[in-house]
């Protein structure tokens, strides 16, 4: 598989403050990769200068083989924190400039305002219009150009719980198009629901970079209630092959081996005389995940 | 070229600011040059003479060949307003991130640098050509005897006004860009245009030292005409030696902007 990004040893400092420090990483072709980490973790510097608008202090990167050339940004569309726009301007207008700097015709722009919902207040200023609305129009943008690669940067910030859900959904679908798509953002839900890829910055640095169910296989996590927990939490501790039983609320929280059957252990404890009212198989989440590899080199 | 014009006309179209600063500097530029006359015209009446000797009702102050070096003269003063439009272009760019915007949309910085100086280009061909039409109109209203050699004496005067509006501007660019606060950078460009440098320039000694700081070096372009009505004698051509000081300041004002856009980050 092709890269569509290379990165060598990129660095950036502002005075003392390492922001992204020996960034070395390749994004593969039509994946959706999530880049993940805590907030001032380096995610926006790293993607700024991926874009040619933060000079590196060391380091080189690389878009399709081609170095830094504004084709190549051409190429990509790309929403890089708030949505900037010229605020007197309608949105027709504004998408116009930046069909015009990205080389190409009007035709995409009546089609992306319709995909993102915008058609009936083309001609209404940018100033007018909600965050929300706002947000969109930045995504119509990234998509005016057709492009190879789009970068987003914390894309549902100030959405509904609606729009947040459109916009995952037309992730999917562009990236279901053999796009790809380079999702910044600090809601690791988010990533875990959308990406194929991810990698977690920490202090500029690269603490991890892999697929994202590579890591699930090997354990399993049950969250189970049955009428009397306190027993029940004193009897699952016996169990042979439980490794890890925690009490989370009204929850019992259980890790056994990823191989275990869920019917045995259920067997177990109805033999025992509990009645289970609860039982869920949760998939070990992103979350803890991401924590787990931040801890670890921390 | 021809989209990065494109782009600069799609973000001036429905621009207030802009629309609202070229009809001040338009307005005030015919109020001003048409009150030159009441203006003599109420001297006359109070019976002041210049000089004790012209009588001011018959100053050929819109009469060709005169008229030319008369209104570039006056129009001059008015480049402040559109060095405000300049100025607000570009603070705009910045604090808006649309500068920024630009560039990740696959503009690269001497573009934008380009399609600015397109937009310095436009204003002073307008405005130049402004003049010129105004000029050529008042001029024929007022000349009694019509030649043409004095229709074009001295129209040498409206492509140094275009020179001394495209300097200048080229300066409220970098000034813009260099302090990037709308607010600050008038205030400083002023603060400089008008208190600074007429100090220093005040305070130095030889003639040619004062003609190479910047804005004396723009103004000097077109000398005060008005010295030889009072039979006082004036420059009253364009100095090909001050023409090449403000072509350097341009090209020096050029280069600051490349090395700052290209230095920062955005």
């Amino acid at each position: 598989m092709n890269n569509v990004v290379t990165t060598h040893g990129l660095t950036k400092h502002y005075g003392r403050i390492r922001a992204v420090n020996d960034l070395t990483l390749d994004i593969p072709e039509k994946s959706v990769f999530g880049i993940l980490g805590p907030n001032g973790s380096g995610k926006t510097t790293t993607l700024g200068m991926l874009l040619d608008v933060i000079n590196p202090t060391s380091g080189t990167y690389s878009w399709f083989g081609n170095f830094s050339k504004k084709e190549n940004r051409q190429k990509i569309g790309s929403i890089l924190e708030t949505p900037s726009f010229y605020p007197y301007l309608s949105a027709l207008d504004n998408l116009k400039i930046i069909a015009e700097i990205k080389g190409i015709g009007y035709e995409n722009i009546g089609e992306v305002l319709k995909i993102t919902g915008l058609y009936d207040r083309r001609f209404s200023s940018f100033r007018t219009y909600s965050l929300g609305m706002k947000q969109r129009l930045a995504l119509a943008s990234a998509l005016l150009c057709d492009p190879l690669v789009m970068i987003l940067d914390e894309p549902t910030n100030g959405l509904d719980p609606r729009g947040i859900a459109e916009i995952r959904e037309l992730i999917r679908k562009i990236a279901g198009q053999g796009k790809t798509i380079i999702l910044a953002s600090h809601l690791l839900d988010e990533v875990q629901k959308v990406c194929t890829h991810f990698a977690v910055l920490n202090k500029g640095r690269l603490m991890y970079s892999g697929l994202v169910n590579e890591t699930h296989h090997d354990e399993l996590q049950l969250e189970i209630s049955s009428d009397k927990n306190s027993e029940l939490f004193t009897l699952l501790k016996t169990f042979p092959d439980i490794k890890k039983v925690e009490i989370s609320g009204e929850m019992l929280v259980i890790t056994l081996p990823g191989s275990y059957a869920i019917s045995d252990l259920s067997r177990f404890v109805f033999e025992n005389g509990f009645v289970i009212t609860h039982l869920v198989a949760m998939k070990k989440s992103l979350e803890s995940q991401f924590l787990e590899i931040l801890n670890e080199k921390a | 070229m021809k989209r990065l014009i494109h782009i600069e006309l799609l973000k001036i179209k429905s621009n207030a600011s802009f629309w609202i600063l070229v009809s001040l500097h338009i307005g005030i530029i015919l109020l001003v040059v048409l009150s030159g006359k009441v203006f003599l015209h109420s001297l006359s009446i109070n019976g002041e003479n210049i000089s004790n000797m012209v009588d001011p009702d018959s100053i050929p102050l819109y009469q060709f060949p005169d008229i030319w070096h008369n209104i570039t003269y006056v129009a001059s003063f008015l480049k402040f307003i559109l060095a405000i439009y300049m100025i607000i272009s570009i603070t705009s760019e910045i604090s808006y991130d649309t500068l920024r915007q630009n560039i990740m949309n696959g503009m690269s910085r001497t573009d934008f640098i380009i399609s600015k100086l397109f937009l310095i280009v436009w204003l002073a061909l307008g405005s130049a050509l402004f003049i010129f039409f105004t000029g050529l109109i008042i001029g024929i209203i007022s000349t009694p005897d019509l030649q043409f050699h004095d229709m074009i004496k001295y129209s040498g005067f409206i492509p140094a006004y275009f020179l001394q509006l495209t300097a200048y501007l080229i300066f409220a660019l970098l000034i813009g860009l260099l302090i990037k606060k709308t607010g600050l950078a008038m205030g400083l460009l002023f603060l400089y245009t008008l208190i600074v440098e007429p100090i220093i320039v005040f305070r130095v000694k030889t003639d040619w030292i004062k003609g190479l700081f910047p804005n004396r070096a723009i103004n000097n372009l077109i000398h005060m005409p008005f010295g030889k009505y009072a039979l006082r004698e004036v420059q009253d051509y364009v100095a090909f030696k001050e023409v090449i000081i403000v072509l350097v300041y341009m090209a020096l004002f050029i280069y600051c902007i490349y090395l700052l856009l290209k230095k920062r980050d955005l």
